[in-house]
């Protein structure tokens, strides 16, 4: 279907009967258009200009003969659902009926001009059935296309790409933290040499101590998780803001779902353990005397 | 011993501690020069692939290619455009989607490019010859490895070529081609069965006479600037849109993958912030550890300045090491990440997200080494507050 | 063995204080550590500072190494005044006129003994070659040759501390000061230690050795008794 090129905001006596149409809130921004106006649509191509530059040059003359150009109150403005394929695009559109449409962008020259939709959105009785009907489309009018809506995807989604993308950058970070936590933790162990080496000699096993250890190894996991997830439940709201303020949208970028926060609860404590183990190893195996003497 | 070695020295002395803080800023590191490299890295390929078709400027009939309405008398605007004095060259292009057939009967769908021909053509011919300058019959078509791959067919064999060009169904007879070379199209995607052929051509497959292009392709003459070839548009044709490769790029990032730069400044934000949190605290514990040696080696003589520069040098050695050995991890992380990007549907082949640009490499090490400085301030601090007398009493009485 | 520094100096003052007090300020209230102390110290002395813990000996001793700053008073070191030094002069003058000798003997564990020794006069910019045989020299002179190349770790507790001494006279300096230098090591190898100060004040070094040790305080020709931060007596 055609692109409406045109906006031409124009003051039209509110008495006059016209078609009335939607905009969207960044059209309206974009152009200063209230509810109320009256608006000039036209598909011509250098319509597609602004209508700022429109009314500078003379606008509201009428467009070539053979294109249409109509005139329309704004009934309403609404905010376009939001559509993570169109990020960063302006989303500068109206909603108007078909009819009305098909008028505007219909080719004069085409008897069927008035008769062309890009897709015809059909609503089963049995939503199940969606694979049969496509098939008695494509049997009964060649060249038709007829797609299941909830069906799997053609191709590749550029979601689970960037899913994908998202899980490649969270396994190097889980590899950093790991690292991170493994420095932390031969520290604090290093530290302890002394006192190790002192229960050590009081006569604790060596299985006491590495229990101890871990424990304290599971309460630093377990308390940096929960901090991880308070702060990301803390910052998610700014996150958000952030970018629907950079892409105007009302897209949500960021959201912590329990899933996630059971994820990362699963990851971090188990990563932790293991970092304390590791760390606390190679001193609990060392003989009394050589961890007392530095 | 001056301070690098002292430093080196004091790293040695715990080889696990100091082995992991080098791991630990190598994997900060790897993430952040990747991040970089993703920063501008679409922007720099795009910019790439737009000048290697040997065209700089662009004119449509709307602010974007393929989203609005087609340039209408397209041959007539190419002639006028191309009789500027500033253009050396302006070529129309029109693309439609099709099916090719072979006298076998295999079949694929596939994207057609009719272009206007001249010089130069706005694909590179990799195997067989070019379009001939006269039209034939039957009409010469260059088609892509892809395509050739997909029907076995190679230069001297015909092609049949059909509609539908629009999303209506098409009854119009296939038409046949003779495959005159294979070529490569900048912005084709992997898996996109591409063919090439004169816009006539095209028209012919698609059954339609309208003289109408996407867009018109132009090339200044040397010397010239685009954007003084974008100006003479403008005067000439005010009704079209004319842009210059680097105007393209702004549009392209502000319209489509700016995502991307956005998720590379607040990842490369956060991983820095962990670089200064590992190595700060590294050093800080060193530094806590080792009060009694810096209170001894202040009380034989060593001044304050000797003993920051320590830490300093501490630091610097960490975070150098691992700032280097980031840079073959990155790159190799790099491949993994621009794999996975690329594979997003209707990436153009030649498109990469993640490229090398010696920028990247000198923010890098910018960057590496602000994170040294501000990573060394607070135990560098610790050291230079030292009380010498009271830190030697302490260490006697612990 | 010859030694690394043999002088011949008219009798001149080492280090001289004057009216010397130093105030810690506590939460507690204010604690006095030295209250009003003059004293001289002439070069080539030998002088062993005794008290209980607390008297304010290792205070004295850090106020005549230029470590601490005196509350109140001036301190003169070869004739200059250094009361009034910034902290990087401080530092110039104990890096070539002051050793210390510390009773933990604080040396650098990543180094070797050798290394420990080469390090101040790499501070003070001696050349390479020179700092080696001078290194070697000193090493010969506390009878560690034949551990040079051994980390701290590999040394005993007299061992690291006769390094310690070679290091404390590194750059020649015309004081050393030793903080209990053989409280960390039993009778015989204190003995060994003491044997060594006695030799290098021989050589010419002015010596001031803190300690509660009175086996080590009785071997000095001179002995300060200090308590609660006074020279009580000064015997010779």
């Amino acid at each position: 279907m055609g692109i409406l090129a045109a906006v031409l905001a124009a003051p039209i006596p509110p008495a006059e009967d016209l078609p009335e149409l939607l905009i969207s809130r960044q059209l309206a921004a974009a152009e200063g258009l209230r509810v109320g106006e009256v608006v000039t649509l036209t598909a011509r191509a250098p319509g597609a200009r602004s209508a700022r530059e429109r009314r500078t040059d003379g606008g509201g003359r009428a467009a070539g003969a053979d294109v249409a150009e109509r005139r329309f109150r704004i009934a309403g403005i609404y905010e376009p659902a939001p559509d993570p394929s169109r990020l960063g695009a302006a989303r500068l559109e109206a909603r108007l009926h078909l009819p009305e449409l098909l008028a505007l962008t219909a080719d004069p020259g085409d008897p069927l001009g008035a008769e062309s939709v890009t897709l015809v959105n059909v609503a089963l009785a049995d939503a199940t059935a969606a694979p049969a009907f496509g098939r008695a489309v494509a049997a009964r009018m060649p060249g038709l296309l007829a797609h299941a809506t909830a069906g799997p995807r053609e191709g590749v989604d550029s979601f689970v790409v960037l899913e994908r993308f998202h899980l490649a950058i969270a396994i190097v970070t889980l590899v950093g933290s790991t690292i991170f936590l493994l420095a932390l933790m031969v520290m604090l162990v290093d530290e302890r040499r002394d006192t190790v080496a002192i229960l050590r000699l009081i006569g604790l096993r060596r299985r006491r101590i590495l229990l101890q250890v871990l424990f304290e190894g599971l309460l630093i996991a377990a308390a940096g998780a929960a901090f991880g997830v308070l702060l990301s439940i803390a910052t998610q709201g700014a996150f958000n803001r952030f970018f629907q303020w950079r892409y105007d949208t009302t897209l949500v970028f960021v959201r912590i779902t329990p899933r996630i926060v059971q994820r990362t609860v699963l990851l971090a404590v188990p990563f932790g353990l293991g970092a304390s183990l590791l760390s606390s190893w190679s001193l609990v195996r060392r003989e009394i005397l050589a961890l007392a003497r530095r | 011993m001056r301070a690098w070695a002292f430093a080196l020295r004091s790293l040695l002395r715990q080889p696990a501690r100091s082995g992991l803080g080098i791991l630990g800023v190598t994997a900060v590191g790897t993430l952040l020069f990747d991040m970089l490299l993703l920063s501008r890295g679409l922007e720099v390929s795009f910019r790439h692939l737009l000048d290697a078709t040997g065209f700089d400027v662009r004119v449509m009939a709307a602010e974007l290619p393929f989203a609005g309405p087609r340039l209408t008398r397209a041959t007539a605007t190419a002639a006028a455009i191309a009789r500027l004095p500033e253009v050396a060259a302006a070529v129309p292009i029109a693309v439609q989607r099709a099916t090719a057939r072979t006298g076998a009967g295999a079949s694929t769908p596939l994207f057609l490019l009719g272009a206007g021909i001249g010089a130069p053509r706005p694909w590179v011919v990799a195997e067989g010859g070019d379009l001939p300058a006269e039209a034939g019959n039957p009409p010469a078509v260059m088609v892509n490895r892809r395509l050739a791959g997909s029907l076995h067919v190679r230069p001297g064999d015909v092609l049949m070529l059909s509609g539908p060009c629009g999303a209506e169904p098409s009854a119009l007879p296939a038409v046949p081609f003779r495959i005159a070379g294979v070529a490569e199209f900048p912005f084709e995607e992997a898996s996109q069965a591409n063919a090439g052929m004169r816009l006539a051509d095209l028209r012919r497959v698609c059954g339609k006479d309208a003289d109408e292009a996407d867009l018109l392709l132009v090339q200044s003459r040397d010397g010239v600037a685009a954007s003084q070839t974008v100006q003479a548009i403008h005067a000439a044709q005010p009704e079209l849109y004319a842009f210059s490769n680097a105007e393209l790029v702004a549009q392209f990032e502000q319209a489509g993958f700016s995502y991307f730069r956005q998720i590379s400044v607040v990842l490369a934000t956060v991983t820095l912030f962990f670089g200064f949190l590992l190595i700060t605290a590294l050093l800080t514990v060193s530094v806590n550890q080792r009060f009694g040696e810096i209170a001894a080696v202040r009380a034989l003589g060593f001044s304050r300045r000797r003993v920051v520069a320590d830490v300093f040098c501490q630091s610097a050695v960490l975070v150098g090491t691992g700032g280097l050995l980031a840079l073959p991890a990155g790159f190799a992380l790099a491949r993994w990440l621009d794999a996975i990007l690329r594979s997003l549907p209707e990436i153009p082949a030649r498109l990469h997200f993640f490229v090398f640009q010696p920028r990247a490499l000198v923010l890098h090490l910018a960057l590496m080494v602000v994170t040294a400085v501000l990573a060394a301030l607070y135990p560098m601090r610790l050291v230079a507050r030292l009380p010498i007398a009271a830190t030697l009493r302490e260490e006697v009485v612990s | 063995m010859s030694a690394p520094q043999v002088m011949s100096r008219p009798v001149t003052a080492a280090v001289e204080t004057r009216g010397v007090s130093k105030v810690f300020p506590m939460a507690a209230g204010p604690v006095i550590a030295v209250r009003d102390v003059s004293l001289r110290i002439d070069a080539g002395e030998y002088v062993a500072v005794c008290g209980p813990s607390g008297c304010g000996k290792s205070t004295l001793l850090h106020i005549l190494g230029c470590v601490e700053i005196p509350t109140a008073g001036t301190l003169r070191l070869d004739d200059q005044d250094v009361s009034s030094l910034d902290d990087a002069g401080r530092s110039a003058v104990r890096l070539a006129k002051i050793g210390f000798v510390f009773q933990r003997f604080f040396l650098l564990p990543m180094l070797t003994a050798a290394e420990n020794v080469e390090l101040p006069q790499a501070e003070s910019g001696v050349r390479r070659a020179e700092r080696r045989r001078r290194t070697a020299e000193l090493l010969e002179y506390v009878g560690l040759s034949h551990r040079a190349h051994h980390r701290p770790s590999q040394l005993s507790g007299g061992e690291a501390q006769r390094v310690a001494i070679a290091r404390a006279l590194a750059n020649r300096p015309r004081l050393l000061l030793a903080d209990e230098p053989t409280g960390e090591l039993d009778q015989a190898t204190g003995d060994q230690v003491a044997r060594l100060l006695e030799r290098v004040q021989a050589d010419g070094t002015t010596v001031v050795v803190v300690t509660h040790d009175p086996a080590i305080a009785s071997r000095a020709p001179r002995r300060l008794m200090m308590r609660d931060g006074r020279i009580e007596s000064d015997a010779r």
